[in-house]
């Protein structure tokens, strides 16, 4: 990798740790909560058929629109048909979309679309790929970043800049857009099979506007994302970005259908303000599969907090190259599997271990990825 | 191929064994406790530059008795050897002094199997393992002390796998120096400090001796601490190399003597480092 790249990990590391550090000495809680989130969503993947079932059924009951896609083919097919021909496409920064290629395969069709995520937004004008799961473009230093806008978007800003006049200026451009979008995906951090309600974590309040102003809101994500109840999809949220290292969130969304109101003698009224369509798109790609073998389906724990990151020598030496994102670093590696049938990433674990120590949900990283070294040579 | 000499003769590749049972005459050559060194410390180098020595072995063909190869049998280096020596007699006399008796099998003694396992290779490992453990069980030993991580580890994953009964101990469980000096960074061992939660009693045993270590929080650290590499050096050698030096560059941020407990983690570290010290090299 190259010095920019080791500069910039070095940048996020000594910043991360020292924060994370403070949060679980703050908000000693943030354990408890783990565990009890491990117990829940270890739950469902007990019983997952009868959970989807009961998150799609609630999604309805919410007015919403539930659509459970057994591929990424599926899952792209459905969400064109629901985006139409036309306008401006936002996205919130979700994984399960770049795992689908939907931002790629909805431009393709002529739509004007847009990241959303400041991070992710970077990473899109520079045409290169995420490099943390959290942080996408943890690669980019911030004066590589003011380079690129300077660039392509703004040409007031430059390798000098701020780092505030960098988050302003991208913020000028998305505006623009926000008013404008027809449609808004996001994904999910959690998804409450008793409400159908999807919860979001963020801090840029990005997501907010990605789930109101645009008059349709489609939430893509993973079966594994589902949690028995809307209690644990807050536990979740919680969790993740105590581990991703800003706690508390600055905003914790949670959608439960369209807009609606009931203040014109209380009938209810879809849509007021926000959106008129609610579509929950459940993916499994490879996720049922990788339920029904007994290792690998620890990996459907993760929540994504990109934690183990940065205790992995192999991401810290290879960084986006190790695995094919959306999911890279050690978790990426058993994703890899899950998602993409590929086993290679796992075969450069060193076993270091690090990601063991410090993953939230207690997955024993080595030891899964032990296993998909295992299954390399029998195929 | 790794498999297939296991299977034949114990040993990874052909290596000379005498050359490496040298270090002591002094052990009796058979009792119920062994010292097992699996080869760790006698052949470091050879197991780092082991992908590129089986390239060499693979292109010949040899009889199933490697050992007999003549020239083509490994010989580890004589400076090797000695180093090795002295760690090795050194933790002998610091198990003697902990009132211990054990006996050592000089040429008859196997490889662990580690390598399989870090391959990934996990049948091929129950297999060596069952074969090991009538190895043993043979020659009637109940328990063996280990003097390096990874042979530790392989045993104790044995006890999972195909059920082995071994008394499986480690020396730094079993030690107490009163002698140490000097003042280090600990570069840990991944499967002591994060695997077999021993990370603690390294240091109590090191500390213990009067040797003083420079902790970190963002180098040594439990959960900042990383691996030297060394465990997919024969899968992809650039990069093993790669993880070394940015680890070494780190321990040398915090401290100019390193301190490692495993000699894989010596083989690693030693081309990007001015000082690395084995535990068993610093106290007594």
């Amino acid at each position: 990798m190259s010095e920019e790249w080791l500069l910039a990990l070095e940048r996020t590391i000594e910043n991360n740790v020292p924060r994370f550090d403070k949060i679980l000495l703050d908000y000693p809680q943030i354990e408890e909560y783990a565990e009890r989130l491990r117990r829940a969503k270890l739950n469902v993947l007990d019983n997952l058929e009868d959970y989807v079932k009961k998150t799609c059924e609630s999604v309805e009951k919410s007015g919403g629109v539930p659509h459970l896609a057994k591929d990424k083919d599926e899952a792209r097919e459905v969400i064109k048909e629901i985006c139409g021909r036309e306008g401006v496409v936002l996205f919130a920064k979700t994984n399960v979309a770049l795992e689908l290629g939907l931002r790629e395969s909805l431009a393709e069709d002529g739509r004007e679309v847009w990241e959303t995520d400041i991070g992710e937004f970077l990473i899109q004008l520079a045409q290169e790929n995420p490099s943390h799961i959290v942080m996408p473009a943890l690669h980019l230093t911030k004066e590589r970043i003011g380079t690129l806008l300077h660039d392509k978007l703004d040409a007031s800003v430059s390798a000098d800049s701020s780092y505030e006049e960098l988050v302003a200026s991208v913020r000028n451009f998305l505006f623009q857009k926000y008013v404008i979008a027809k449609v808004g995906i996001t994904g999910a951090n959690a998804v409450a099979a008793d409400t159908g309600s999807v919860v979001l974590v963020e801090n840029e309040g990005n997501i907010r506007m990605d789930t109101v102003l645009p008059r349709i809101h489609i939430a893509v994500t993973g079966i594994d994302k589902i949690v028995p109840t809307l209690e644990d999809a807050f536990l979740e949220a919680q969790v993740q970005s105590a581990y991703a290292g800003l706690y508390p969130p600055t905003y914790i969304d949670v959608t439960s259908g369209p807009s609606s109101t009931a203040d014109i003698e209380s009938r209810k009224v879809t849509p007021a303000t926000g959106p008129g369509e609610f579509h929950v798109v459940l993916v499994d790609n490879g996720r049922s599969k990788a339920n029904k073998d007994p290792e690998l389906r620890e990996a459907l724990l993760c929540i994504k907090c990109g934690r183990c990151y940065f205790s992995c020598p192999v991401y810290m030496a290879l960084g986006s190259d190790w695995v094919r994102p959306p999911y890279g670093g050690p978790t990426g590696a058993m994703w890899a599997t899950i998602v993409n049938g590929d086993t290679r990433p796992a075969l450069l674990c060193t076993h270091s271990g690090g990601c063991k120590v410090v993953c939230p949900v207690k997955i024993d990283i080595p030891k899964v990825l032990e296993h998909i070294k295992w299954l390399n040579p029998k195929k | 191929m790794v498999f297939k000499n296991l299977m034949n003769d114990y040993l990874p590749l052909p290596v000379d064994k005498s050359a490496c049972s040298k270090w002591t005459n002094s052990l009796p050559n058979s009792g119920e406790t062994i010292l097992y060194t699996s080869y760790l410390y006698q052949l470091g180098s050879v197991f780092k530059s082991y992908a590129k020595l089986l390239e060499r072995f693979s292109s010949v063909r040899f009889a199933s008795r490697l050992t007999f190869l003549g020239g083509l049998v490994v010989r580890p280096k004589k400076s090797e050897l000695e180093r090795a020596s002295l760690i090795l007699n050194n933790i002998v006399s610091l198990l003697r002094e902990s009132g211990l008796e054990f006996a050592y099998l000089y040429d008859e003694e196997p490889y662990s199997g580690a390598l399989l396992l870090e391959l990934g290779l996990l049948d091929e490992f129950q297999t060596y393992g069952r074969k090991l453990l009538k190895f043993f069980h043979a020659r009637g030993i109940k328990r063996v002390i280990t003097v390096d991580p990874h042979t530790f580890n392989a045993l104790l994953r044995l006890r999972t796998l195909v059920n082995s009964d071994l008394d499986v101990v480690n020396y730094l469980k079993l030690v107490h120096p009163k002698k140490g000096k000097g003042r280090f960074v600990m570069h840990d061992s991944c499967l002591y400090s994060r695997y077999l939660d021993m990370g603690v009693q390294v240091r109590m045993v090191v500390q213990g001796a009067g040797v003083a270590l420079v902790e970190n929080r963002m180098v040594t650290a439990q959960d900042t601490s990383t691996c030297c590499g060394a465990p997919i050096e024969s899968i992809n050698e650039e990069l093993s190399e790669r993880i070394a030096g940015a680890r070494a560059a780190k321990l040398r941020s915090v401290c100019g003597d390193i301190l490692v407990a495993c000699p894989l983690c010596y083989q690693n570290l030693s081309p990007f480092v001015k000082s690395v010290r084995d535990i068993a090299e610093v106290v007594s």
